[in-house]
């Protein structure tokens, strides 16, 4: 009983800070409003172009105000949202909201979304502290270090040339993967061998990636449908594929150099049992980045074959970036294998000459 | 030739050379499953409910996954029951979360991309964006759970408490910085925008997109946290039965 007692911590202090944060309106100088009542006014079908039935459904909402000189006061509004949800919410009661207001009528603005946001944080790193214990504070302090850096770099980047923003990617993920390097196994030798495997086999799974669809003159790439581009499509796609693949090729390259530095073989030796476990590793890696990139694009997939495309134009003009993606990174994921177990194979061996 | 026909033809070369047979069963899980995911997609797209569909080829993609890595059944075993118990415990999670946060369907940064496009689709988007984290995240839970059940099997019952422990940390460890950085990839366009369109920090905390990913990376968290120990028990259950036998 008190080992689940333990367990509950995490979810009663989340639980905490989702009703806290209920209360913090006054924050923003936006107006804030809590719904109080809600009541359907009318409800009618919709059908698109494409034979899509769909229902959309006004709401007359009663809204109390948070925030503001009007705190306090009552006001009611009407929202107008959908079945399917995909640019509107259905309003519940008790739920906030931030409002817009003009000449005294508001209208919806957009969901508060602060409170959940906090919530699921604490619990995320409440669970990290409970079950890691004192390596949780070093994991932590990494990824805030890692996330801080990231805010500063895209600020700096802002304006700049485009061939600056690639260099950013790539200043970017050598910081990124230095740092992490230090975290995992402390400030060694093994920490450079793990940057080196780790930096080498991206940039090489980069190149080959470039490479190949620069040969095959990038048929069936659609750089178009990279989302949120400001600049360059292509290279925010490479500068993705780069950031986003460094913690699997990191943790592979970790891996494998970790258990190598503890053996005391000839390199060739070190060499074969970095493979070995290479190889268990690589697999599962590629599947986990592989879903996060697929699973990604469902809610755009399943909106283009609606709109009458066909499965095949949607598969390959919009699960095609997640595809080329996920195979770009899995390169990484693979040559990091050969490229940290020879590294590390390497250093150890230097480090019995010097030793 | 088509491009991402040639990027999985030289990555199925390149994880035979360096695989061997594994790499080559490793490769086939992938295809598998990229095959599952269209046919999730297709499935939705015709009017199958997405949660349904994704619990139902979640099974199947945990299966494929975990049984076609390892060969052994004392790991994929146990990998595959403490994968399902976490898998309902998520399903729990994430229907609260999403239904609290309402980040199903697309901001206002994407209405460039929807131009042309009808949204009142008559497919639920909540249901989509439930089957999306759902799926997502069941690549790092089933490997956690191997990473786990084959640690605690090559030590089998010299195990102490300690050591199991010291394993766990590194495994999740490892799955932290695999998700962070992975979710951190896609992040990077919307942070620039963000950036470039100087929204303030409020704006960005209640903002639909950012929200929507942030909860998504911090489930995916939360769900390789809890398979640790959940493995964990299962296999000290699993030999006690043994034992008892």
């Amino acid at each position: 009983m008190k080992y689940l007692g333990k367990w509950l911590i995490p979810f009663v202090a989340a639980i905490a800070v989702f009703i806290g944060m209920q209360f913090d309106s006054g924050f923003y100088t936006k107006p804030v409003g809590q719904v109080e009542a809600v009541k359907v006014v009318k409800t009618t079908n919709h059908q698109d172009e494409d034979q899509n039935h769909d229902r959309l459904i006004k709401q007359q909402v009663r809204v109390r105000l948070l925030n503001t000189a009007k705190r306090g006061k009552r006001i009611t509004m009407h929202n107008t949202y959908s079945f399917s949800g995909a640019l509107d919410n259905e309003l519940r009661v008790g739920e906030q909201v931030f409002l817009d207001v003009d000449k005294g009528a508001y209208t919806l603005n957009n969901v508060k979304r602060d409170a959940i946001l906090a919530a699921l944080l604490v619990l995320t790193f409440g669970l990290i502290f409970l079950v890691m214990g004192r390596r949780a504070w070093l994991t932590s302090i990494s990824i805030l270090l890692n996330t801080v850096i990231f805010f500063v770099a895209v600020e700096w980047e802002i304006g700049s040339k485009q061939w600056q923003a690639w260099w950013l990617f790539v200043i970017l993920a050598v910081i990124f993967t230095v740092l992490t390097a230090v975290f995992i196994v402390g400030f060694k030798p093994i920490a450079a061998t793990i940057s080196l495997g780790t930096l080498l086999a991206t940039a090489a799974a980069v190149a080959l990636g470039y490479g190949i669809m620069a040969l095959t003159n990038y048929n069936g790439i659609h750089f178009e449908e990279v989302k949120y581009a400001t600049q360059t499509p292509q290279l925010l796609f490479f500068g993705q594929i780069v950031i986003g693949s460094l913690g699997a090729v990191l943790d592979e390259a970790s891996d494998i150099s970790v258990a190598i530095f503890q053996l005391h073989d000839t390199a060739k030796e070190r060499f074969r049992a970095g493979m070995a476990i290479g190889r268990n590793v690589m697999g599962p890696l590629i599947s986990v980045l592989f879903m996060i990139f697929i699973a990604d694009t469902f809610m755009e997939s399943v909106l283009w074959i609606r709109n009458n495309n066909s499965i095949a134009q949607t598969v390959i003009w919009v699960m095609g970036l997640g595809f080329a993606q996920s195979l770009i990174s899995a390169f990484g994921i693979v040559l990091a294998v050969p490229v940290t177990s020879g590294i590390a194979a390497m250093m150890a061996k230097i480090k019995k000459v010097t030793a | 030739m088509n491009a991402i026909l040639a990027l999985a033809l030289v990555l199925l070369v390149m994880m035979f050379i360096v695989g061997g047979k594994q790499g080559l069963s490793n490769f086939f899980a992938l295809a598998v499953n990229a095959l599952l995911m269209i046919l999730v997609v297709i499935l939705m797209a015709s009017g199958f409910n997405p949660i349904i569909v994704a619990i139902i080829f979640g099974l199947i993609i945990l299966a494929s996954t975990i049984f076609l890595s390892t060969s052994q059944l004392s790991v994929a075993g146990p990998a595959f029951v403490s994968s399902l118990l976490i898998m309902t415990l998520l399903v729990g999670l994430i229907l609260l979360t999403m239904t609290l946060s309402q980040t199903a369907g697309f901001g206002p940064e994407d209405s460039e991309a929807l131009e042309g496009f009808s949204v009142y689709i008559g497919v639920s988007f909540p249901h989509i964006l439930i089957a999306t984290t759902l799926l997502g995240t069941l690549g790092a839970i089933a490997e956690a759970a191997i990473a786990v059940a084959a640690g605690m099997d090559e030590i089998k019952d010299q195990a102490s408490a300690t050591g199991i422990k010291q394993m766990g940390h590194e495994i999740i460890g490892t799955a932290l910085n695999t998700l962070f950085f992975g979710f951190f990839g896609g992040f990077s366009s919307l942070f620039i925008w963000f950036a470039s369109l100087r929204y303030p920090f409020s704006q960005v905390i209640n903002n639909k997109i950012f929200v929507g990913e942030l909860l998504q990376v911090l489930i995916s968290v939360i769900a390789v946290i809890l398979t640790v120990p959940m493995t964990t028990w299962v296999v000290t259950t699993r030999h006690a039965h043994r034992r008892k036998e």
